[in-house]
């Protein structure tokens, strides 16, 4: 059994996922963490001097090992590691939601602070492709930014959500690394520097990544799933009622490969097996897990993986020596593989018993048949049928998953296991005693348009059986499966639309169509319009056969977007270009860059007011002071009282100044996602240049050049 | 004294009941023993260890289900003759196995309890209990509540048969031949009884027993009366106990107690000087521990605790030390006898699968007959839905032979679902529909491998009633699954205690009219749990209650014809008048229904409540201080600045936090009551204020019992 070499108790309690290590002087880790109040702790038991405070830096009064760092802001995330080349020691980056801090922890002095308006909600520090200088990499809200040592922005994009998780890694395998980003969107997309690779979609927000070896990642959700892709296969993943808290990869058994080790929620460690998944080693702590880091702690040469909790409590364990033998666990392998063995036989025993028990009961006759083990005719099979249906008074619009006996049976209830479109995993139904019939209708309304595997399983037997057959079925409900082919005349045509080329056959896109769309009897022409059941709202797709030329008809720029994708991924099209108007989507958005200038002037007067009152708080003070230490008690009370009024002026500021800022961060938000929908409306090398251009475009405030890029997608002309 | 016992697996049998699992008489004095072990496919399996091999002695034929097993013997021989209940039926074999004895008792239910000293028989049916000798029908007796257990105190050195039954109702019952002795009260509803010292100790007077809400105890039994020894509470919340034995593991002289639990625990307590019970070891299997026994059986001069488990495994927890096979530098080597072993059992593997296959093939054909059936056999659940005293909540423990798939759980009662710790399933709630289809909780718990106990907590309201379903499916083909059924009844949160205090000011619920004992049982049964189904012998009847929640009492006695509810409790008594018109308005009872509502009574409810909801509103308060105060203890580095009370919190910060989290939503049930208890003290008066419940909430969200109180009055 692996047990901790050392255990340390901090005191300190850690935000989870801000724990780093880092060698400040070039020779000693110090463990680093982002505490409550806006601190940061450096915990340095390699050298107890007695630094001065001075500046951000200082020494905790309780542990003289500690040094707090002042950041007088709640931190976001936190690394370190080298990112000015020439000097030795380690740099600390701090994000939070409005700057970056660059610090140099030995020196005590800051390296760089920068304003980030999309906030920091990861990072992660590396180099990019081919940019010379290693980047420090934030993800906030919808956007990419990373800077060099100097604090310039070497480095920007825009991606589908808030970014929630980084990491950079040689994806390709061409000798460059690749950024991996995680979303709030579900996705985890592969930047080569600003181009975007790849995208695999999963179910939940994207909480952690970490790199294993080679492209092999590991990845975590907020769902409580944890798992391993290689490059953009997933090799497996395991779900559990906890989340996962902090991943990272370490050889725990020293077997040469990493492991994936997660630290959880209920303050459980586990190493599983890069491979299959399998439990190598799982330790607990009395607290939930905040990080899990490695490093030679010790200084001895062998570095330790270091888990950490929430309330202060570290552990590090150093890899399994030779004689434990990849058995890390306190179990006997035998005493195990004999007992699984007798599971699988009493299995098949218990199998085979069904089976001869259900071979008795044929020749005794049905009608002999228990009515509470719930006989039914061998024959029985379920039928399903899925079919959009249109809104109608007492139902909102959705699709129809219709389940049916063909004889007497009946469905006593429907387990529908499905992700990502259902509040939880899994949508039940289950009719009352007297509604029982052999017929179950279930309404699903898929959130986003993705196409999703329905793993259903039907309870089936008699009224008073108490117990009942279990069938289980598989049915995929297509990507787009919202649409309805019925079209109303009267509704008003879409004018948004967007045009584009296509090299290819229109029974190509026919094809894509019927597996694209949920179509009863499948079309056979690529001139189709449809209503959406989701926004209402028509859309059309039509094609000129002769020259190729493809038109989409929307209000709904993120349908187009998919539409574009899902079309030019099934035509394996490698870029696309296209033109594009969305004029209501435009003129919002024409209406929220306005807003930015707007909230950006209000939150710069606030600031001089604030400034303004916190001078007279000075004053104020001194004056109180004054009065109370000369014995004029009537002054002194006047002054505090004043000094008081002006402190709720100031907290009443600050309510203010922080609703501008949330709606200000709105504002971007929209702003960076329009630039990444104008972006999903390409594909491949236009899709860059669109992205590129238009964020030219907004750096020197040019509204229209933005508006001219979105639309013809090219800056020029 | 530190103790490592090593688990070793033998054998896995068919699925056991409890006690169905002994130890025959070892012959030399260091040799091994024999296990015989009974199961539900009615198999007795006698079986001993050689060179790590389980070997069979004997084996019978299939039939019906075993339900226990014990060992007997004329007196002064060896107790090595098999006695086993099946259905109504006693069967006698020897330990060749053959067949001595079979004996039909006649009774219409199937026997659940059984012991055997010499030549007399015990056996108990669900409520009765009967006494043979020499199969000849001697004493009878019918007791108030279903009869767990039975056990009976040697008789050779007593000279007299002192039978004690352990019945549901909390209480054990020493028989004198038909009559009752007298009876003891335990603290819960005892599951399991044993001689202590397997002999009833030096005087031949000790019994042990267990209870099924986890409590152990040992009580002495006179000629008139009993005394307790010792009382071990269940604080760990560790599960109901199963099985108990007696036996000197740790090797100090002293006989220790080794105990099982259904959630699998197994547990070693020893005696220190002062001779009272600590726990000296404890191990956890994965599913119920049925039965419990110390001897020797893998190894001989080894000893050890051997146990069976509900899915038929049988473990020995041994002295043996595990060999450190593995030298440095090479693969880990399994010895030789594993290696067979592995090999034999892939092979029979292999068989099964082939024979499987053609089995799934031939199920498969049938799908084409349009005349033929699928009817897959039942198969056992072991589940159990009990109140805990604690956190009034319910518990649910299902368990299954075979891996658990996923499980369904729909109510058509609010009622909340909780975490526990131990359940590792992936829950995942559904929208529910309360209209059409009358669902307030659609859950499924997607199940990890392996998992064949699930464990999980509901809490009720009480006065919402209605059915708790779970559906489950366990990972085997052809897949099923099973549906069962819990009710929450209306007065959920009571629990049956022995007495009341009768100083507190009651209110009074009476009813008159032309129902018939059995029917005014039947109701309070559906009101009520913990009360036996079975219509009381006699005229009357009357049952105690506790709320455990608040400590608030209940008093029913009725006869034919009429009914009295007592309670200190307002809303208590609402709730039943409220079901009691119910039911009689279904059978289309003419009811007349009085109450006399003592004022007071509210005030004292009230008083009842406040120290806990004083208690609940200190600690969220003290709670919410602790991270202020922490970064103020960062910050200045050190807490001698603070006031006394801000440093207290500071010390005993983790024990608050903990306290905290154990009872979550308290403060909410607590408002919820007050607030029923406001409704329900004005509707007796004939006023809805519903209205004026928003009033109370203020006053409870800057509570004070006074202002409380006042409001009470004016209102």
């Amino acid at each position: 059994m692996l047990v901790p070499i050392f255990t340390l108790k901090l005191n300190h309690k850690i935000n989870p996922r801000m724990v780093t290590i880092g060698k400040f002087d070039g020779v000693h880790p110090c463990l680093t963490a982002a505490t409550q109040a806006g601190k940061v702790f450096i915990h340095n038991p390699h050298m107890r001097s007695q630094r001065q405070a001075a500046h951000r830096l200082s020494q905790s009064a309780q542990d003289s090992d500690i040094s707090l760092l002042n950041i007088n802001q709640a931190v976001s995330c936190l690394t370190a590691g080298t990112l000015r080349p020439s000097t030795t020691g380690d740099t600390l980056l701090v994000g939070t939601q409005t700057n970056l801090l660059a610090y140099d922890v030995h020196d005590n002095a800051d390296i760089f602070y920068r304003e980030v308006a999309d906030g920091a909600n990861a990072i992660v520090l590396g180099k990019l492709g081919n940019i010379e200088s290693p980047l420090a990499i934030i993800g906030g809200n919808c956007a990419l930014q990373g800077f060099d040592f100097n604090g310039h922005d070497q480095f920007w994009t825009v991606t589908g959500d808030n970014v929630r998780s980084l990491m950079l890694c040689d994806f390709t395998g061409d000798g460059k690394n690749e950024l991996l980003v995680g979303s709030e969107d579900f996705d985890i997309r592969v930047f080569k520097e600003d181009e975007l690779l790849s995208e695999m979609a999963e179910n939940e927000t994207v909480t952690s990544l970490c790199h294993m070896h080679g492209s092999r990642f590991g990845y975590a959700l907020a769902n409580g799933t944890v798992g391993v892709y290689d490059r953009t296969a997933r090799y497996w993943r395991i779900k559990s009622k906890n989340h996962a808290m902090s991943i990272h990869a370490f050889d725990l058994n020293a077997d040469g490969v990493v492991e994936l080790i997660t630290g959880w929620s209920n303050g459980k460690i586990d190493a599983r097996s890069d491979r299959t998944g399998e439990v190598i080693f799982k330790d607990n702590f009395s607290s939930s897990v905040a990080g899990v880091v490695e490093g030679d702690y010790r200084m001895d040469g062998k570095t330790q993986l270091i888990c950490t909790s929430v309330e202060g409590e570290v552990r590090g364990y150093l890899p399994a020596s030779q004689e434990m033998k990849g058995n890390l666990m306190d179990s006997s392998v035998e005493q195990d593989l004999i007992r699984e063995l007798c599971q699988r036989r009493q299995n098949l025993l218990l199998e085979l018993r069904n089976y001869e028990e259900n071979a008795k009961q044929d020749v005794l006759g049905a009608s002999d048949g228990d009515s509470q083990m719930g006989v039914i005719p061998a024959n029985t099979q379920l039928q399903t049928a899925l079919s959009v249906r249109a809104a109608t008074e007492s139902q909102k619009a959705h699709i129809e998953l219709s389940i049916s006996t063909p004889n007497e049976t009946i469905i006593r209830a429907v387990l529908i296991f499905a992700e990502g479109i259902f509040e939880g995993e899994s949508h039940v139904v289950h009719p009352s005693t007297q509604n029982l019939s052999g017929c179950i209708r279930v309404p699903i309304i898929p959130p986003k348009d993705i196409p999703v595997d329905l793993h259903v399983k039907a309870f089936v037997g008699g009224k008073s059986s108490s117990q009942f057959h279990v069938f289980e079925i598989t049915r995929q409900l297509p990507r787009f499966s919202m649409y309805d082919l019925h079209v109303d005349p009267e509704a008003p045509q879409p004018t948004g639309k967007v045009t584009f080329t296509i090299n290819d056959r229109p029974q190509r896109v026919v094809m894509w169509l019927n597996q694209n769309f949920l179509l009863p009897e499948g079309v056979d022409t690529p001139d189709v319009a449809f209503t959406c059941l989701r926004g209402g709202g028509l859309l059309s797709l039509s094609m000129l056969s002769t020259s190729g030329e493809m038109t989409l008809n929307t209000d709904d720029i993120d349908l187009a977007g998919d539409l574009v994708q899902s079309l030019s991924s099934f035509l394996a099209m490698d870029d696309l270009q296209s033109q594009a108007d969305f004029p209501t989507y435009f003129g919002e958005l024409r209406t929220t860059l306005t807003e930015v200038d707007d909230y950006h002037s209000v939150h710069q007067k606030l600031t001089a007011a604030i400034a303004d009152h916190s001078n007279n708080i000075r004053t104020m003070l001194v004056q109180a002071e004054d009065a109370r230490l000369m014995g004029d008690m009537k002054n002194m009370k006047k002054r505090y009282i004043e000094l008081y009024d002006l402190n709720r002026d100031l907290i009443n500021e600050y309510k203010i100044r922080s609703n501008n800022h949330n709606a200000l961060l709105a504002c971007l938000k929209s702003v960076n996602q329009a630039i990444q929908r104008a972006g999903r409306l390409r594909v491949g090398k236009p899709k860059n240049q669109v992205i590129t251009a238009c964020r030219d475009a907004i750096k020197n405030n040019n509204v229209n050049a933005l508006f001219k890029i979105m639309r013809a997608g090219t800056a020029s002309s | 004294m530190e103790i490592n016992l090593n688990r070793t697996d033998y054998l896995q049998v068919g699925v056991t009941s409890q006690k169905t699992m002994r130890l025959l008489p070892a012959l030399g004095r260091k040799a091994t023993q024999k296990v015989a072990v009974a199961d539900h496919d009615g198999v007795i399996t006698c079986f001993g260890m050689k060179k790590g091999e389980a070997v069979p002695v004997f084996k019978t034929l299939p039939g019906h289900k075993i339900t226990r097993l014990d060992l007997g013997g004329a007196i002064g021989t060896p107790q090595e003759k098999i006695f086993v209940c099946a259905g109504s039926e006693v069967k006698g074999f020897t330990k060749k196995g053959k067949q001595f004895l079979s004996f039909e008792a006649n009774l219409t239910e199937s026997i659940n309890a059984m012991h055997v000293s010499g030549a007399d028989l015990f056996v108990c049916a669900s409520y009765i209990y009967n006494h043979y000798c020499d199969c000849k029908d001697q004493d009878y007796y019918l007791s108030g509540d279903k009869i767990n257990d039975i056990v009976c105190l040697p008789a050779e050195n007593l000279g007299r048969i002192v039978p004690v039954l352990a019945c549901q109702d909390r209480v054990l019952r020493v028989l004198q031949g038909s009559e009752l002795l007298y009876q003891i009260e335990v603290p819960g509803p005892p599951s399991v009884l044993e001689l202590y010292n397997r002999d009833g100790g030096t005087n031949s007077e000790d019994i042990l027993y267990g209870t099924v809400d986890g409590k152990l105890g040992q009580i002495r039994l006179t000629d008139t009366s009993s005394s307790s020894k010792w009382e071990i509470d269940n604080e760990k919340k560790k599960g109901g106990v199963l099985c108990i034995d007696t036996f000197d593991i740790l090797g100090d002289g002293v006989k220790d107690i080794l105990v099982g639990r259904d959630d699998g625990t197994v547990e070693v307590y020893g005696f220190d000087s002062s001779n009272e019970p600590t726990l000296r070891f404890e191990h956890v299997l994965s599913e119920s521990v049925t039965s419990i026994q110390g001897g020797c059986v893998g190894k001989e001069s080894y000893e050890e605790v051997l146990t069976a488990t509900y899915t038929g495994w049988l473990t020995g927890l041994t002295t043996e030390p595990q060999q450190a096979e593995a030298g440095p530098g090479e693969e880990v080597k399994m010895s030789r006898e594993t290696q067979s072993k592995v090999a034999a059992l892939r092979a029979e593997l292999d068989q099964l699968q082939m024979k499987v296959l053609q089995g799934r093939e031939k199920y498969q054909q049938t799908s084409q007959s349009s005349t033929a059936v699928s009817a897959v056999p039942v198969f056992s659940v072991n589940d159990k839905f009990t109140l805990c005293q604690d956190d009034a909540s319910y518990s649910l423990a299902l368990e299954v032979q075979t891996a658990i798939d996923n499980l369904l759980l729909q109510s058509d009662v609010p009622i909340d679902l909780l975490d526990v710790d131990k359940n590792s399933a992936v829950v995942s709630f559904s929208e529910c529909d309360s209209e059409p289809n009358g669902n307030f909780l659609l859950a499924t718990y997607r199940c990890q491998a392996n998992t064949t106990r699930l464990e999980l907590k509901v809490r009720s309201i009480e006065g919402q009633y209605g059915t708790l379903q779970a559906y489950i499916t366990p990972r085997l083909q052809p897949k099923t699954c099973q549906v069962r059924q819990y009710l929450i009844k209306p007065l959920s949160l009571h629990q049956r205690t022995h007495a009341i205090d009768q100083n507190r000011p009651m209110n009074t619920l009476s009813l008159v009219g032309q129902f018939s004992f059995a029917e005014i049982h039947s109701w309070v049964v559906f009101c009520l749990p913990e009360v036996p189904e079975k219509t009381p012998a006699g005229e009357n009847i009357t049952f105690y209650f506790q709320n455990t929640f608040l400590g608030t009492q209940l008093e029913a006695t009725y006869c034919k014809g009429e009914g009295h509810f007592k309670s200190d409790n307002i809303s208590t008594i609402s709730i039943l008048k409220d079901v009691f018109s119910k039911e009689a308005t279904k059978r289309k009872i003419n009811l007349n229904i009085s109450y006399d509502i003592n004022e007071e009574s509210v005030g004292h409810t009230l008083r009842m409540i406040h120290p806990k909801l004083e208690y609940q509103l200190l600690l969220a308060k003290k709670v919410q201080l602790i991270d202020a105060l922490k970064e103020l203890q960062v910050h200045e580095g050190n807490t001698d600045f603070l006031i006394p009370e801000y440093r207290n919190i500071l010390d005993e910060s983790d024990y608050l936090v903990e306290e905290y989290k154990k009872q979550p939503a308290h403060l909410e049930r607590l408002y919820g009551m007050i607030t029923d208890l406001f409704i329900d003290k004005f509707k007796f008066k004939g006023q809805n204020v519903k209205t004026k419940v928003s009033l109370l909430l203020e006053i409870l969200d800057n509570y004070d019992l006074d202002s409380l109180m006042n409001f009470f009055n004016e209102a």
